[in-house]
């Protein structure tokens, strides 16, 4: 089997060295973690931000409706708590590195929490801005609103079960036993099945001219948004476009196809937004994205060393907002990368490790519920195991056109529709058994890893088939294969404890090796948020 | 001492109190505690009482 060079940690790692013991079964932590004086103070500076933005968001208009009106709302209350999830262990630059970005996710979800409420029909009714909105979908890459300057894009989703569920494991499941009660299956992906619980009751805000669906990323999706657009159309008004991206995006054949629905889809929002697509931004944007992707692989390039930087959930996290919610409409990311890029090159310099010692380098493969369960640090403080990265942070490799000219107008409409087929949820996903499989040892290579760790998403028909594939060419490589069968959102069906333990009981059984920290192999964590 | 010299100690005496009172609410985690055993409950009831509009 391949083993990788255990990696020491030569700095004293300052203040608690057991993480397991700030639990006792209650909703959250008994205290905070002391980290020294100085990484203390830090941390505590990021949290007074943390409540300033907390605050500013509920004084905001329709903040105060939007909190007793909307159950989802009530997640919000936990972001400090979701934050020290993502911090455990962290010391000089690698917490440095995560409340960087953990700050920017807060703010960009705060600001989409504060718009969505401001033009909410029930909330903060203001008209003249909702006018201004396009819904757009959760679980698509927002490449059609990249020229359009003028208008906003809403991905309400975002806050009503995405980021709400990093918040709290239980945020999803009010919304899907709703989903159950009305003849959905339970073996359905709860993601998309809470999204339409939510619009089922009601709980979704309403506000927005048109809206922008689309079919990503599987057929748990295409059922909620059948049930949201039906109830958008027929009971608000609310116009709603699908735009559909072909399954196989390998096949350079379906290009064209994507390209053209693209257009349509543009010029749909042109008409009922009542505004023109401007080149100028659009080309401004995808300048952005491809700093964005050139940043990425340089952190996946440290990662590849023996002391990595900027990895874990908050890595995949920051990836999809800049991807995602973002695709380089925000001019306040670069910044960002640009300030997370000088951390992680001076991490590597001083040799910042998170735990005592690094034993196994990990790829993270398959449907991934690390933002709701605290797994990938977990497995590097508890196991000495680094995830160096996940299937959710290799979304694209290719850099785009950048150049404003209407000759590269048509290459700019396939640029989006490849984007578009290439979310982040789906360019692994789907597209066969090459993109799946194939890259993921390609990835193993390139990362210099020894292990893989797969979650199997119990309720996703997506990779279920290809289960003896991974474990057949695993065996041939002489790589470690950890399966960790999870229920993505629904913590009934699998708690956070019986996912750990899969993890835990292969480190023992098959490894033969001990915990760096015992406290943290039993934690007693199952009602916390 | 004069009124005037009184202003930065009193001042500094202020924010040294306040950062005490701040820094032990972040430290024992009465932040979290207080809104997950105060505050959720009150939002949980208020939403339970609100009659759903179903509609599919």
């Amino acid at each position: 089997m391949k083993t990788a060079e255990i990696v020491y940690n030569t700095k004293k790692k300052k203040g608690d060295k057991q993480y397991g013991v700030l639990f006792n079964n209650g909703k959250v932590r008994k205290r905070r973690e002391w980290r020294g004086i100085k990484d203390t103070l830090y941390d505590f500076s990021r949290w007074l931000y943390l409540w300033s933005i907390m605050i500013g968001v509920t004084l905001s208009r329709g903040g105060m409706k939007g909190m007793i009106r909307y159950r989802w709302m009530a997640n919000y209350l936990a972001v400090p708590h979701a934050i020290d999830k993502f911090t455990i262990g962290m010391r000089d630059e690698t917490l440095r590195i995560t409340h960087t970005a953990m700050d920017f996710v807060v703010k960009d979800v705060a600001l989409c929490i504060k718009d969505t409420l401001r033009g909410d029909r029930r909330t903060g009714n203001d008209v003249e801005f909702s006018n201004k909105c396009v819904l757009s979908d959760e679980n698509a890459m927002t490449v059609f609103m990249m020229g359009f300057p003028q208008i906003k894009a809403i991905l309400r989703e975002i806050p009503t079960m995405f980021s709400a569920n990093i918040m709290t494991q239980y945020s999803s499941t009010y919304y899907l036993d709703i989903a159950q009660q009305f003849g959905i299956p339970g073996d359905v992906c709860p993601m998309p099945e809470a999204e339409a619980g939510a619009s089922i009751c009601d709980d979704f805000a309403v506000l927005g001219k048109c809206a922008v669906q689309v079919n990503t990323t599987c057929d748990g999706s295409l059922m909620g948004n059948g049930i949201i657009a039906k109830r958008l159309e027929r009971e608000y008004g609310i116009p709603t476009f699908q735009l559909a991206a072909p399954m196989r995006h390998e096949n350079p054949d379906v290009l064209d196809y994507a390209a053209e629905d693209m257009k349509k889809c543009i010029a749909w929002v042109e008409e009922k937004m009542g505004v023109k697509w401007d080149w100028d931004t659009y080309f401004e944007c995808i300048k952005r994205v491809n700093q964005t992707t050139r940043d990425r692989w340089e952190w996946l390039e440290v990662n590849a060393t023996q002391y990595p930087q900027f990895f874990g959930a908050v890595f995949s996290l920051y990836n999809d907002t800049n991807y995602m919610g973002n695709c380089g409409r925000s001019k306040d990311f670069p910044p960002i990368n640009d300030k997370i890029m000088k951390l992680v090159r001076q991490g590597y310099k001083n040799k910042t490790m998170m735990a005592p010692e690094y034993r196994h380098r990990c790829i993270v493969w398959g449907v991934q519920p690390q933002y709701c369960i605290d797994q990938l640090y977990w497995m590097v403080n508890c196991w000495g195991v680094v995830p160096l990265t996940d299937m959710l942070s290799m979304v694209v490799e290719k850099e785009f056109c950048e150049e404003n000219k209407p000759e590269n107008y048509e290459q700019a409409y396939k640029d989006m529709a490849y984007l578009n087929m290439n979310m982040i949820m789906r360019n692994k996903t789907h597209g066969g058994y090459e993109c799946l499989v194939d890259e993921l040892w390609e990835f193993v290579e390139r990362l210099n890893a020894d292990m893989v760790m797969m979650w199997e998403h119990m309720s996703c028909k997506a990779l279920n088939g290809l289960h003896g594939q991974f474990e057949e060419q695993a065996r041939e490589r002489g790589i470690h294969l950890v399966w960790v069968c999870h229920d993505l959102c629904d913590p009934r069906v699998f708690t956070r404890q019986a996912i750990r333990d899969q993890f835990s009981e292969y480190m023992r059984t098959v490894m033969r090796e001990e915990p760096l920290d015992p406290t943290l192999e039993f934690m007693p964590d199952e009602n916390a948020w | 001492m004069n009124k005037f010299a009184k202003i930065p100690l009193m001042m500094l005496g202020g924010g040294a109190s306040v950062f005490a009172v701040l820094f032990t609410i972040y430290f024992f985690n009465l932040d979290m505690k207080f809104m997950s055993y105060c505050v959720e409950p009150i939002l949980l009831k208020i939403y339970d009482m609100r009659k759903p509009n179903f509609y599919v």
